[in-house]
């Protein structure tokens, strides 16, 4: 998969941050999400994920998660943090917490597409939660490439997520047993 | 000088007409400036009140998740706090809520410029369609614009709008992503200056909007500046409008230059009619002033001319007699100077005519009174012919050198000559020719007084003097000579007992052949004294009679002092 030249050289330690470039978020250094689209039966009950706030910054600044996962807001930082999305796949405003706040605040992401958080005290934050409809996505490495496992046959539809305005697809028909080499241009 | 002062008049009344006109106006366009910077001022902290609202709100996340994560419907909500202040407060007047910051009504632009409406319109300010309409932009502009709007809608009266749009920029990409527009009511021109009358309003979409005018009682004039406008294409300017039918001066100063909204100016109305009564008021104080001035000229320089003309006159009559009387006086000094030139000639020439034969008289006489066959009474008698002849001699000496002097021929050789000298040698002679009258001398006379002259002149004074002392003295009388030194003169006085002179003929003994007749006993021809005193005059000296009564008569000549060492060139 083809990501976006990115100007800084790849951080092992996968901190990105998300940009706004002409109304268009993305993370920098370029970071794109895989999934699989279909027809998958639903787990009885998802794990938990978590987007925490640590130095004034989202981590993972972009966060892919099936629908209907509880996603927890962790505030590592010492001062507040007042988490917020207006996006209209799902509104929510934590309002402002503290650290030890408990329970972690969290949110059930109950439908699919993209969310942007923000704090409404730190203006400059931003973190996207990517919410897909299939339990088989993943991210790729700064590089682009990906590798998604343990798929089902059958005839697919295999989308990448590139930045908020653009995701790309490919019909893939996966064999059992067979690997699968899609590349996105 | 009638002309002059009326040029002045017609001149003084122009200008201060003039002068006046321009003060007007002057002031006017001082009032009107400091107006509209007054107004210039409210609107820039107005503005930057607004500004600072708006950087505020460009900060909020909420504002920027609205306008960026498609959530429009949420940005009135956000905002809402953040521009509470705008929109609260009681119900101001007009009056106040024209000078504050209290907003009529709010709205947002999206990105292509159109109004954002808001949910609940009741908490941003009810607008009509039209007025909500006319709040987009074709742009998102980068700067703040102002604008003017006319809300008619379903009002009585229309009411006029002063549009504040103010982008915000995105914290994160620095570009525009939304407009506020603020609405306010527009500032008033204060309008209680100096200058009472004065109307304000706003011209905007294509009419003159005042609030104390009727929109028909505006209409003429909203035509003539609508088209001033339109034609000028001018920020501000002013004009006189006779569109009422009373003269009005109109300023007007563009409200909103470079504004993506639709042009709008401030208007000041001033009556004229005022300043045109004062300037009519002036005009006949001028010419009253002038008037009075030509008058009182004309009064004036017929009297100074009265004044002045008196002695040119007088001086045209006097020249006229001065001219007369020098013609007569030169016509005189002709004749005169011709009569003396002649008779200076007949004298010298009879002089010299006469000489020789008195020459031969004498000489004859002599020859015969060498002759020895006469009788003693012949001799007698030829003895007086030839004193006789001796006189005339004198006489016609006398008269040579009277004519020389007349003739300004005589020059005087000036030395020092010895005075005390000359008359001590005089006074020895009269002693010795005093004919047995036992006259009795006295002298007073310094050993050395030198005056400047020539000797044999000097002594022809002297001897005329001392004669005269001695010809009209009585037997038994007495002479008194006396010389000082009085600073550059010497004075000889010399005086005589004897008969006085009468009063009535002492002024003329210095004239020439005048003989007191009262003396006419002693003999003499008349010259003497006159012959003295010319040539004392002649040596820069004078004789006078000092006085003559009872038995005294006393003379004095006055002559130059002299060193004896120091000679003078030359005396004319």
């Amino acid at each position: 998969m083809e990501l976006p030249k990115s100007h800084s050289a790849p951080v092992v330690a996968k901190r990105y941050e998300i940009v706004t470039v002409g109304g268009v978020l993305k993370t920098s250094p370029p970071v794109g999400i895989v999934y699989l689209e279909g027809s998958f039966p639903k787990p009885s009950a998802l794990p938990k994920k978590e987007v925490a706030q640590k130095d004034l910054a989202f981590l993972p600044s972009l966060l892919p998660v099936q629908v209907g996962t509880r996603v927890e807001f962790p505030n590592l930082d010492d001062t507040y943090h007042n988490i917020f999305s207006y996006s209209p796949v799902k509104r929510f405003d934590l309002g402002r917490y503290r650290p030890e706040e408990r329970p972690i605040p969290s949110v059930v992401f109950d439908k699919p597409g993209l969310v942007t958080l923000r704090c409404e005290i730190h203006e400059h934050m931003r973190g996207l939660i990517l919410v897909i409809d299939t339990p088989n996505f993943t991210l790729t490495d700064a590089d682009g490439r990906f590798r998604l496992s343990g798929l089902p046959s059958g005839r697919y539809t295999l989308k990448a997520w590139i930045d908020s305005k653009t995701t790309r697809q490919q019909s893939v028909e996966l064999k059992n047993g067979a690997v699968a080499r899609v590349d996105f241009p | 000088m009638m002309v002059v002062v009326a040029v002045m008049t017609g001149l003084g009344l122009y200008f201060a007409q003039r002068n006046v006109a321009a003060n007007v106006e002057r002031s006017l366009q001082q009032d009107f400036q400091s107006q509209v910077s007054a107004l210039d001022r409210l609107q820039e902290l107005r503005n930057a009140a607004l500004a600072e609202h708006c950087r505020a709100l460009a900060l909020k996340p909420r504002i920027h998740a609205a306008l960026e994560d498609n959530a429009r419907d949420l940005l009135y909500p956000s905002a809402k706090d953040e521009l509470r202040d705008l929109m609260e407060g009681d119900e101001l007047t007009t009056e106040q809520s024209a000078q504050s910051l209290h907003a009529r009504f709010y709205r947002f632009l999206d990105e292509a410029g159109s109004v954002l409406p808001p949910s609940k319109p009741e908490e941003f300010g009810q607008l009509d369609e039209q007025t909500e309409a006319a709040l987009a932009l074709r742009q998102l502009p980068q700067t703040q614009q102002i604008g003017y709007l006319v809300e008619t809608g379903n009002r009585s009266e229309p009411i006029i709008d002063e549009i504040i749009a103010v982008p915000i920029f995105s914290s994160d990409t620095g570009e525009v992503i939304s407009v506020l527009v603020v609405g306010f009511k527009p500032f008033q021109l204060a309008g209680n200056g100096t200058l009472s009358g004065m109307k304000s309003g706003i011209w905007v979409g294509g009419h003159l909007h005042v609030a104390s005018l009727s929109d028909s009682a505006a209409a003429p004039l909203d035509a003539e500046l609508s088209n001033v406008i339109a034609k000028s294409g001018r920020a501000q300017n002013n004009f006189i409008s006779h569109a009422t039918g009373a003269p009005e001066l109109l300023f007007y100063k563009r409200l909103n230059p470079d504004s993506l909204f639709p042009p709008a100016y401030e208007v000041c109305i001033y009556p004229l009619a005022g300043s045109i009564e004062r300037q009519h008021r002036l005009r006949w104080q001028i010419g009253g002033a002038g008037i009075l001035l030509l008058l009182g000229g004309f009064f004036a320089s017929h009297f100074t001319a009265a004044r002045l003309s008196a002695p040119v006159e007088k001086l045209a009559i006097d020249s006229e007699m001065n001219r007369e009387h020098r013609r007569r006086a030169e016509a005189a000094l002709v004749s005169t100077s011709e009569e003396l030139k002649r008779s200076t000639r007949y004298s010298a020439d009879a002089s010299h005519q006469l000489k020789t034969p008195v020459t031969v008289l004498r000489a004859g006489l002599e020859g015969l009174l060498a002759r020895e066959d006469f009788k003693p009474e012949v001799y007698e008698e030829l003895s007086a012919l030839l004193h006789q002849t001796h006189r005339l001699t004198g006489v016609i000496e006398d008269l040579l050198l009277l004519s020389r002097m007349d003739a300004g021929h005589l020059r005087i050789d000036a030395k020092s000559v010895n005075l005390s000298h000359l008359v001590e040698q005089w006074l020895d002679d009269l002693g010795a020719l005093s004919d047995g009258q036992n006259t009795k001398i006295e002298r007073q006379i310094p050993s050395e007084l030198y005056v400047a002259g020539e000797e044999r002149y000097t002594s022809l004074i002297v001897q005329n003097l001392l004669e005269n002392a001695q010809k009209y003295n009585r037997p038994g009388g007495w002479i008194r000579a006396s010389a000082r030194q009085e600073n550059e003169h010497v004075v000889l006085t010399v005086s005589n007992s004897g008969p006085p002179i009468r009063p009535s003929a002492q002024k003329h003994i210095f004239e020439r052949f005048h003989r007191d007749s009262t003396r006419s006993a002693v003999s003499g021809h008349g010259l003497g004294l006159n012959l003295a005193r010319e040539l004392a005059r002649l040596h820069g000296g004078d004789l006078r009679l000092l006085r003559s009564e009872n038995d005294s008569t006393e003379f004095e000549v006055r002559l130059l002092a002299n060193r004896p060492s120091q000679d003078r060139s030359s005396l004319s």
